[in-house]
């Protein structure tokens, strides 16, 4: 069957790929329904941007892109953040090569056009040359355009390229309280990037990445080379009464108990968002560092205080674009590239007011987990490597997601729990990629 | 003259050893060539000024080297099904500084490791830079420094020190 969507020949019908409980082979490998997913989801949802600490003053820029289209979040002179498309008005050339800095205004680099930092026109050379024609210098074909929508919450920016999404806090929903712990966490109320950024090449399908976040039937068998060799490790070459380093403290959770990843729970809302964990996670047993306590107390007061840190969730999933880690402040991105290519970039935040220590914990999970090079991350890629080829053979057409099927509780409306061993990260997510593909969401 | 040709020449066997005893996988011995303090540290941007306040692709103890070693040994450690196996090559050495009363070096050299894996070939360039100290049986690293070309690039996986 062949029909015309969004004026682009397709052979795929996306609701055939997705049953409640399974999903077909060719969500993973058909280049096709790839670049549907960039035309439907992509380049029609809120996809996370940047943080506005990334472009403190004016003239600060982050270039980036949202699914295949390059865009430049940008701080202007009336001390907003806009997000514009990367693509002078004249000739449509990237207006900014590198992935960041900081510039007067944006000049392009062919024939001299200068826009503001919110996209307007400010300059052309030679201008006159335009009189008399049908171009109009201040009409809106004479800006880079801003994306249809921008907004951000708590510092965290989202754009869209499609006018029609709901507002942003409403479409985070449940996943926004995620955010808002990440950012309490800070004596001052503020998050900040900083530690550079590692990016990390996936020969894989994006949606292996994001599906693993919470994933609780993992860990225990893709990290054993790596957690339970540092646990082996460490006790043997460590003396009994030294305390553990923060880099076991960090490693050795990974392989927990099928029950304790199972008590952690995951938490399943509207649009394909989520979290595992709530009041534990594999960040609930990092060592104390008492000079942060105090700073805390002293700027929320005991209670509030433990009511903050008494959630300790593991991985938040922004549908299909982002994941923090609020109880250690870091922020994985994805950035589909093919359909079996994946950059995932890996950010840390410093908590205002906070020791330095706490960042660098941030940046130590980060070394040791999310970077290219390091025990942990490599496993997980390889599995999701192995999936890629895998699925590839006509053996099996189904993957399956019927670990705990209809067993989700309901807890409020458009809000589901289930144990941490049960599928339903994966069943929420393909039921928003089937509204998504299906133009409904 | 003479002097700084037999330096040159000590410095360089050391850093080709090193080379070798990573490209013949004989992993104990390798990290026996550090200190107990010593680090091993690729930073993830150029010019990186420390490694605590910025992330690194590797920064690693001695705890955390045993940790790889030891993983390199374990049959469930997919992403080294098959294991990689790599070619180091080095040049350009230079003595930067070198005290005559301790014996302590700091050299610089250029490097490129190839590494293959299961039908792809992979080239990693880069400086290296080594803090060495002088003990009775010959020098021992203080810190390795690892400073890719591309540190700040998309990396795809990778398992052997570069």
């Amino acid at each position: 069957m062949t029909t015309l969507i969004d004026n682009r020949p397709v052979s795929i019908d996306p609701l055939s790929l997705v049953e409640p409980d399974r999903v077909h082979r060719s969500v993973y490998t058909d280049a096709a329904v790839f670049d549907l997913e960039m035309d439907r989801i992509w380049h029609r949802t809120w996809i996370y941007v940047g943080h506005e600490s990334q472009v403190k003053e004016p003239g600060q820029y982050y270039a980036t892109v949202i699914g295949r289209q390059p865009v430049i979040m940008t701080r202007h002179t009336d001390g907003k953040v806009y997000v514009i498309h990367n693509r002078c008005a004249h000739k449509g050339a990237l207006l900014v090569g590198d992935r960041e800095g900081k510039v007067k205004e944006l000049r392009c680099c062919y024939h001299g056009w200068r826009f503001a930092m919110d996209g307007s026109l400010l300059g052309i050379p030679l201008e006159d040359g335009y009189d008399d024609t049908r171009f109009d210098r201040n009409g809106p074909e004479a800006n880079v355009p801003q994306v249809a929508r921008m907004d951000s919450y708590r510092g965290f920016v989202f754009a869209s390229l499609n006018p029609d999404v709901p507002e942003l806090k409403s479409w985070l929903g449940g996943v926004a309280s995620s955010i808002d712990n990440m950012v309490d966490r800070a004596p001052e109320g503020e998050l900040e990037v900083a530690g550079g950024v590692m990016r990390y090449e996936h020969d894989c399908n994006w949606k292996f990445f994001i599906e693993n976040l919470n994933d609780m039937m993992h860990p225990m068998v893709t990290h054993q080379s790596s957690s339970l060799t540092a646990r082996v490790v460490a006790k043997k070459e460590l003396p009994a009464d030294e305390a553990v380093p923060s880099a076991i403290e960090i490693i050795a959770p990974f392989t927990e108990s099928y029950s304790f990843f199972d008590d952690m729970g995951v938490h399943a809302f509207e649009y394909g968002h989520g979290f595992s964990g709530g009041k534990t996670s594999i960040h609930a047993k990092y060592s104390n560092i008492p000079e942060y306590n105090e700073r805390m107390e002293k700027a929320y007061g005991k209670k509030r205080f433990e009511e903050i840190m008494t959630v300790n969730r593991h991985n938040t999933i922004f549908y299909p674009s982002a994941t923090i880690k609020g109880a250690i402040q870091t922020m994985r991105v994805v950035r589909p590239v093919a359909v079996d290519k994946t950059i995932i970039e890996s950010w840390t935040f410093r908590l205002k007011g906070a020791p330095d220590e706490l960042l660098k914990r941030s940046i130590l999970y980060c070394n040791l987990i999310n970077s290219s090079a390091n025990l942990v991350g490599p496993d997980d890629q390889e599995a999701y490597r192995r999936q890629q080829v895998g699925l590839l053979s006509e053996g099996g057409d189904w993957v399956t997601m019927h670990r705990d099927f209809g067993k989700d509780e309901e807890i409020a409306p458009g809000h589901l729990f289930a144990r941490g061993s049960s599928d339903i990260s994966f069943r929420n997510q393909y039921r928003a990629w089937r509204r998504y593909m299906c133009g409904e969401a | 003259m003479a002097d700084a040709l037999q330096l040159h020449h000590r410095v360089s066997q050391f850093l080709f050893h090193e080379a070798r005893l990573l490209d013949e996988r004989r992993w104990d011995e390798w990290n026996a060539l550090f200190t107990t303090d010593g680090d091993y540290w690729a930073p993830a941007t150029p010019e990186q000024p420390e490694p605590e306040n910025h992330v690194s692709l590797i920064y690693e103890n001695d705890l955390l080297r045993k940790v790889r070693i030891a993983r390199f040994a374990s049959p469930n450690a997919p992403s080294l099904q098959p294991f990689p196996r790599t070619v180091h090559l080095l040049s350009n050495v230079m003595v930067d500084a070198h005290d005559s009363a301790s014996g302590e070096v700091i050299a610089t050299s250029r490097f490129l490791m190839i590494e293959y894996r299961r039908d792809k070939q992979r080239f990693y360039a880069g400086a290296y830079r080594h803090e060495l100290a002088s003990e009775t049986d010959g020098y021992r690293i203080r810190q390795k420094r690892v400073d890719l070309v591309n540190c700040d690039g998309a990396h795809e996986s990778s398992a052997i020190w570069f």
